[in-house]
């Protein structure tokens, strides 16, 4: 049901414009924007919101509509004038459409993938809007979508539901608020911006970026052995982790008989066995010259070890996350290394570590 | 850090440019010169080759050699073709080179606004009807070039509706602005087109007036505003519509005098108004001004000369009118265009009851040494008739008396040409007697002009006006007595008194004069009274589109406004104005789909649950975010002992409503699920509406 049909652009929006706008006046503009419209799950465009200016082409149009005019004043001739007169309302018709354009537009936040820090992030904006497939001409379109600073994207057009996937360049590590995402349009001629700001109170935490590396764990068994099948997890009958389809000669105990019953089709529960001893991932072990390479590194092996169903535990100075194994494990780990700030400690730390380097 | 992708240009843009360029360029086509469309020629084949992708788009410096080129060959060549005519050329080539050399949006947007103003020109000299309808359409698809930039991933033709969906919207704003906005004078001297001038010239010789008896155009007509409403005019014999004043004859041309062309030379800087007449002057009676002067509009057909017609002593208030002192209306700018004015004529009053030494010797001068038979004659009216009205009266009665014809081809004439027409010819038309009449009048020393102009006017009984064509072209004379001025004394009416009484047609034969080269005039319906009667209502319309659109003034104004709001001030404009908007407002609001409430479900999901929730009410269990499916095998578990009747009709209206919702469907097939889901959703409804609750 959802379209993607989302085209994306490049721009630098800063214009010369916008710099020379004094700082103060900016957030005061902020504070007021804030104001009006304040952060919420889901936000619906109406007139509190939209702005209309005429764009350049708009201004343009103008001149054109008061040159006609003097030129049918010059030359008598009343046809002229009405040209003029009629190119006139039809900038005023745009201003109707441009507003129609945004006007009733929901927008609410998908949850988004994972971001790493460096690279490029999009986060899914899940836009209602009517769509009467009878009359094609009252759908929104040509919806653009930007962060503050941010390259924008561009929705030719919109169904009853689409997902947009609003850019985010260059994460910092941490947790990330990108803001305000400016939506505008210039439908229907290009005479109007029509503009406004969505605050959903967007956040994310932006992973660290994964470097690869070698895998490095501390067994607390065993810590001269650093074998990967440590930890590792092997199909058993332990640990329920989920269904999947049914294949033809599975033990019938293990098949799900609810979801049959519910007409879901045969499924297998799936179970896991842990298989060796768990492991450790620790700060403290990984080498690197500086602390963000570090968490890279520990990123990087975090998500190899989820991919290959380890169990394995986290060791950020004293913060222990115990070992598990499963998604949510891995998203706890990075969670912890993304937010992860060095304290006074960690200095001392990040010397220890340069120490194990050497 | 800038990238273009905003900026290219889409194909259904590409596409929508290619047709804007024949129907914005393709009615200029007769300013154009020849290398100028040659040049528009090869810049659209050249965009249809990057269009169908067999070229790539020109190098820079071949378009800017090529634009300059044309602009040096425009400059060099525009006192030849006219200033105007030049700078159209120059736009065109604009737009033509402009549309090769497009390689942005903003280029688009360049040549989207250049193409309405190439329409604005084209309007100049294009405004029947027809016209403003095609020029309309070509603004709609000049339009439909934007929504393609901002609406895309549509067919053409969807771009094409919406681009008409918007004109129509904007159509009643602009109609009311019509109606309300000021209407201001020209504001500065424009350049003008050079075209072929029609109709009268300012210079006459006897074969010119002859020559436009053979031509049927219309020159302009008239539309009578009575005070009591009525629109009829005077009697045929009446409608001398004077043009010009010729004061000056040399032999062989009659010319306007120097003194009147310095006037004209002067009008846009030093423009000249007469005084209205006072009741002194209009006669012995003392009778109110009003009832002796005639309100008339006249809707003047583009002659791309300066002169305009009206009886009698006319007046105009319009401030690009001038009146001349010989009574006559001159246009600050060239007709070149359908141009209609306000005249006040005051028939009964006097035209220069005294006369200046220096205006009486101008009207006395004749050639030295030319037409001596004519001077024998002159001296012996004088003798004769020593009172001078009694002596022009003669000289009236002699052409009846004598043997002259009234004939559209007279014989060639000599070098003296009164002489010859006189006592050898004695055939001729309007200018032969005029300037005899002139002449003899001026030999026995009375002052005496030649007048050109119009005489009669076809009556249009559907819309009540007179249609002057260029075949009702006249000459007569006027001739000056003290106390009284200037008197119009027409000798045509003495040789062909048909002529004037009840109009060119009674008198000549149309297929022999008018008709003669022209054989598909619509002139020609006139033997036929029904098609004649569709020739009027044509005209009619024609004509009310003149008055009403092209002939909108701010007078016109005023009278609409007063008869729409009863007062005119600013007020009530404003009031009238913020209704009529908010009225559009809506209006447009609501076609743009802005009211339009998103029904929360589509009808079969609502008819669906409508059925679940009856059943629920019936014992059925709870649908509780179930799948259709789901809650269909939950009802037949529950109801498979105590209603049993139901299950297989409930079964097959959740199958026809899941593969209406989620099943991909042709159009047919559809139809076929969406009829049989219907009738089991009534059969079930009246169904459960009869049942009682079972459990």
């Amino acid at each position: 049901m959802f379209s993607r049909k989302a085209k994306v652009k490049q721009t630098n929006q800063t214009s010369w414009l916008t710099k020379l706008i004094p700082k103060a006046a900016e957030q005061k503009w902020s504070r007021w924007i804030g104001r009006r419209l304040p952060p919420q799950e889901k936000v619906t465009l109406s007139h509190k919101g939209i702005f209309i200016l005429p764009s350049a082409f708009g201004i343009a149009w103008l001149a054109l509509i008061i040159l006609l005019y003097l030129f049918g004043t010059n030359y008598q001739n009343n046809l002229v004038i009405g040209l003029s007169l009629l190119l006139a309302s039809v900038f005023h018709t745009c201003i109707i459409y441009s507003y129609k354009n945004l006007a009733g537009l929901t927008f609410s936040a998908v949850s988004p993938a994972d971001a790493y820090a460096e690279q490029p992030h999009t986060f899914p904006i899940m836009l209602t809007g009517h769509a009467n497939p009878k009359r094609p001409d009252t759908t929104h379109q040509q919806i653009c979508m930007q962060f503050n600073g941010q390259r924008h994207i561009r929705l030719q057009h919109t169904e009853e539901q689409t997902i947009a996937t609003v850019q985010y360049d260059n994460p910092k590590r941490g947790l990330l608020t990108p803001g305000r995402i400016k939506v505008w349009s210039h439908f229907p001629l290009g005479l109007f911006k029509a503009w406004s700001y969505v605050d959903l109170d967007l956040h994310q935490v932006v992973f660290a970026a994964p470097l690869e590396c070698d895998i490095r764990l501390t067994s607390q068994a065993d810590e001269d052995n650093n074998d990967i099948s440590h930890g590792k997890i092997r199909p058993g009958v332990d640990d329920y982790t989920g269904l999947r389809s049914y294949v033809t000669g599975e033990s019938l105990k293990q098949v799900a008989w609810k979801q049959w019953a519910q007409n879901k089709g045969m499924l297998t529960k799936e179970f896991n066995e842990p298989e060796g001893a768990p492991v450790w991932l620790s700060l403290a072990d990984t080498q690197g010259h500086d602390l963000e390479q570090r968490l890279s590194k520990l990123s990087w092996q975090v998500n190899t070890l989820a991919r290959k169903n380890q169990i394995f535990g986290l060791i950020i100075d004293n913060h222990t996350l115990s070992q598990s194994s499963g998604e949510s494990h891995r998203i706890a780990c990075q969670k912890a290394l993304a937010l992860y700030r060095p304290s006074f400690d960690l200095q001392s730390d990040h010397h220890l570590g340069g120490k194990n380097a050497g | 850090m800038q990238d273009n992708f905003d900026s290219i240009i889409s194909r259904n843009t590409l596409f929508w440019l290619l047709i804007t360029n024949v129907a914005v360029l393709s009615p200029q086509f007769e300013h154009a010169t020849p290398w100028t469309t040659a040049i528009c020629a090869i810049c659209f084949v050249w965009r249809m080759g990057i269009y169908y992708g067999k070229v790539a788009a020109p190098p820079k410096l071949l378009v800017t050699s090529l634009a300059i080129g044309a602009a040096t060959t425009l400059a060099l060549v525009s006192s030849q073709i006219g200033l105007l005519n030049a700078l159209i050329n120059l736009l065109l080539l604009g737009y033509a080179l402009k549309y090769i050399e497009m390689r942005e949006l903003r280029d688009v947007k360049t040549v989207v606004l250049v193409g309405y103003f190439i329409i604005a020109l084209t309007l100049l000299d294009q405004q029947a009807i027809i016209n403003t309808v095609h020029l309309t359409l070509v603004a709609v698809i000049n339009t439909s070039v934007l929504v393609s930039v901002y609406q895309d991933n549509r067919k053409p033709s969807a771009n094409l509706r919406f681009s008409f969906k918007i004109m129509l919207h904007s159509l009643p704003l602009a109609i009311v602005l019509f109606v309300v906005f000021p209407r201001l004078g020209p504001l500065w001297l424009v350049p003008s087109m050079k075209s072929a001038k029609t109709g009268l010239s300012d210079e006459m010789s006897f074969g010119d007036i002859s020559k436009l008896t053979r031509s049927d155009e219309l020159a302009f007509r008239v539309g009578f505003e009575n005070s009591d409403g009525s629109k009829s005019g005077p009697a045929n014999a009446d409608l001398y519509w004077r043009t010009l004043v010729m004061e000056n004859y040399d032999g062989k041309t009659w010319r306007q005098h120097p003194s009147i062309k310095e006037l004209q030379r002067q009008s846009f800087y030093q423009p000249s108004k007469r005084p209205l007449p006072n009741s002194e002057q209009l006669g012995d009676k003392q009778s109110d001004l009003q009832e002796k002067q005639l309100d008339y509009v006249v809707i003047s057909e583009p002659s791309h000369q300066r002169w305009l017609y009206g009886l009698d002593q006319a007046f105009s208030q319009d401030n690009s009118i001038v009146e001349l002192p010989d009574y006559t209306l001159y246009a600050m700018r060239p007709l070149d265009q359908r141009q209609s004015y306000r005249v006040v004529s005051y028939p009964n009053s006097q035209m220069d009851p005294t006369l200046t030494p220096k205006l009486r010797d101008i009207n006395l001068t004749l050639p030295e040494n030319a037409n001596p038979q004519t001077w024998q004659l002159a001296q012996q009216f004088t003798q004769q008739y020593p009172q001078p009205k009694a002596r022009i009266n003669a000289m009236m009665n002699y052409f009846a008396e004598q043997a002259y014809y009234y004939t559209l081809s007279p014989p060639a004439i000599g070098n003296e040409q009164i002489d010859d027409f006189l006592f050898e010819n004695r055939a001729g038309f309007c200018a032969h007697y005029a300037s005899a009449l002139v002449y003899l009048a001026r030999a026995s020393g009375i002052p005496a002009r030649m007048v050109t102009g119009y005489q009669g006017g076809e009556y249009n009984p559907k819309a009540g006006y007179y249609s002057v064509y260029q075949y009702m072209a006249h000459a007569w004379t006027e001739v000056w007595f003290e106390n009284e001025g200037w008197q119009r004394f027409d000798p045509t009416a003495m040789i062909a008194p048909q002529r004037i009484l009840d109009g060119f047609d009674a008198t000549f034969d149309s297929q022999s004069s008018y008709l003669l080269d022209r054989p598909f005039s619509p002139l020609r319906l006139k033997q036929y009274p029904w098609l004649n009667n569709i020739r009027n209502q044509i005209a009619s319309m024609d004509y009310y589109w003149s008055v009403w659109i092209l002939g909108f003034d701010e007078q016109r104004k005023q009278a609409v406004l007063k008869k729409l709001l009863g007062e005119v001030n600013p007020r009530n404009i404003a009031i009238a104005m913020l209704i009529c908007i908010t009225v559009i407002l809506l209006f447009i609001a609501y076609f743009a789909g802005l009211f339009e409430r998103k029904p929360k479900q589509d009808r079969q999901s609502r008819r669906y649950q409508a059925i679940v929730q009856k059943m629920m009410l019936k014992g059925a269990p709870d649908q509780a975010q179930l799948p259709p499916k789901a809650y269909a095998q939950a009802l037949s578990a529950r109801w498979a002992i105590s209603a049993p009747q139901w299950l297989p009709r409930f079964h097959q209206f959740t199958a026809e409503f899941v593969a209406l919702k989620y099943q991909p469907l042709t159009t047919e097939q559809h139809s076929q699920h969406l009829r049989r889901f219907n009738r089991l959703y009534w059969t079930l409804r009246l169904g459960l509406l009869m049942s009682k609750p079972m459990q």
